[in-house]
């Protein structure tokens, strides 16, 4: 019996242990995150010609974690509700759709993604089409 | 939309929103996914196994995090950019809580 006893206390133990390590490392993700937005929010007030004091940079990670937050859990229900396991840029530009505005500036990004990404794919897809025609020939020769 | 270089290379590391999705995912796949009403009666303890698996298998487009990141640098810009209109109405150089308060109602329901 208190074997049983100890057994559970160590399976309790090694799930506040789990609990704890989760938090930490959603503390450690959160001031990574707010050294991000000082970084912005900083660059930014310069440019309006204004300071931002620290409660409201740190006011701003904070909302910006939760929005981040809010946002894993909507593009994970959409890739689902799409029957697929991967999130794709569709997903992301679909959480602002309440915004027509917000959305046209995400569709724009996407778009100039995509313009960067291609050319790179198209040499890669014709340098391995090359390949495919020298090694069909060489086995032609022989 | 302004290139990188216009915008002063000040953005999110898509590693960072990565990182912090899947956070979010694993604790979404323990707690089994959220789903179910309050008044609905609890049948299983454990999460449906495919639910849990499918968490844990999401994965997120190199593509999709950076469009989340310049959704994120919208966020950030514009709750300084509003609330710096706030400031300079009232005809001061440094953004307070007071002048944020202003703005926040109309930006969370704009994002």
């Amino acid at each position: 019996m208190d074997a049983e006893m100890d057994l559970l206390a160590d399976d309790d133990g090694g799930e506040a242990e789990r609990l704890e390590a989760a938090e930490a490392q959603a503390d450690l993700l959160r001031d990574r995150l707010r050294l991000a937005v000082i970084s912005i929010a900083t660059s930014e007030g310069k440019k309006a010609g204004m300071e931002v004091s620290d409660p409201v940079v740190a006011c701003i990670a904070d909302l910006a974690y939760k929005t981040v937050e809010q946002l894993a859990k909507d593009v994970e229900l959409f890739a689902q509700h799409a029957g697929r396991k991967s999130i794709k840029m569709e997903d992301v530009i679909l959480t602002a759709h309440r915004n027509e505005h917000l959305m046209g500036l995400l569709r724009t990004f996407s778009q100039e993604l995509k313009g960067k990404e291609p050319s790179s794919e198209r040499k890669r897809k014709k340098s391995s089409k090359k390949d495919d025609n020298v090694m069909s020939s060489a086995l032609r020769d022989d | 939309m302004e290139d990188e270089a216009a915008r002063g290379g000040e953005t999110f590391d898509p590693d960072l929103i990565r990182a912090i999705f899947k956070l979010v995912w694993s604790r979404r796949g323990e707690r089994g996914g959220g789903g179910g009403d309050a008044g609905d009666e609890v049948i299983e303890v454990e999460p449906a196994p495919e639910t849990s698996r499918r968490n844990r298998s999401a994965t997120a487009n190199a593509s999709a995090l950076k469009v989340s990141c310049e959704l994120l640098r919208i966020f950030v810009t514009e709750a300084v950019q509003r609330s710096a209109f706030i400031a300079e109405a009232e005809g001061t150089t440094t953004i307070e809580p007071t002048h944020l308060e202003r703005v926040l109602p109309q930006l969370l329901l704009d994002f």
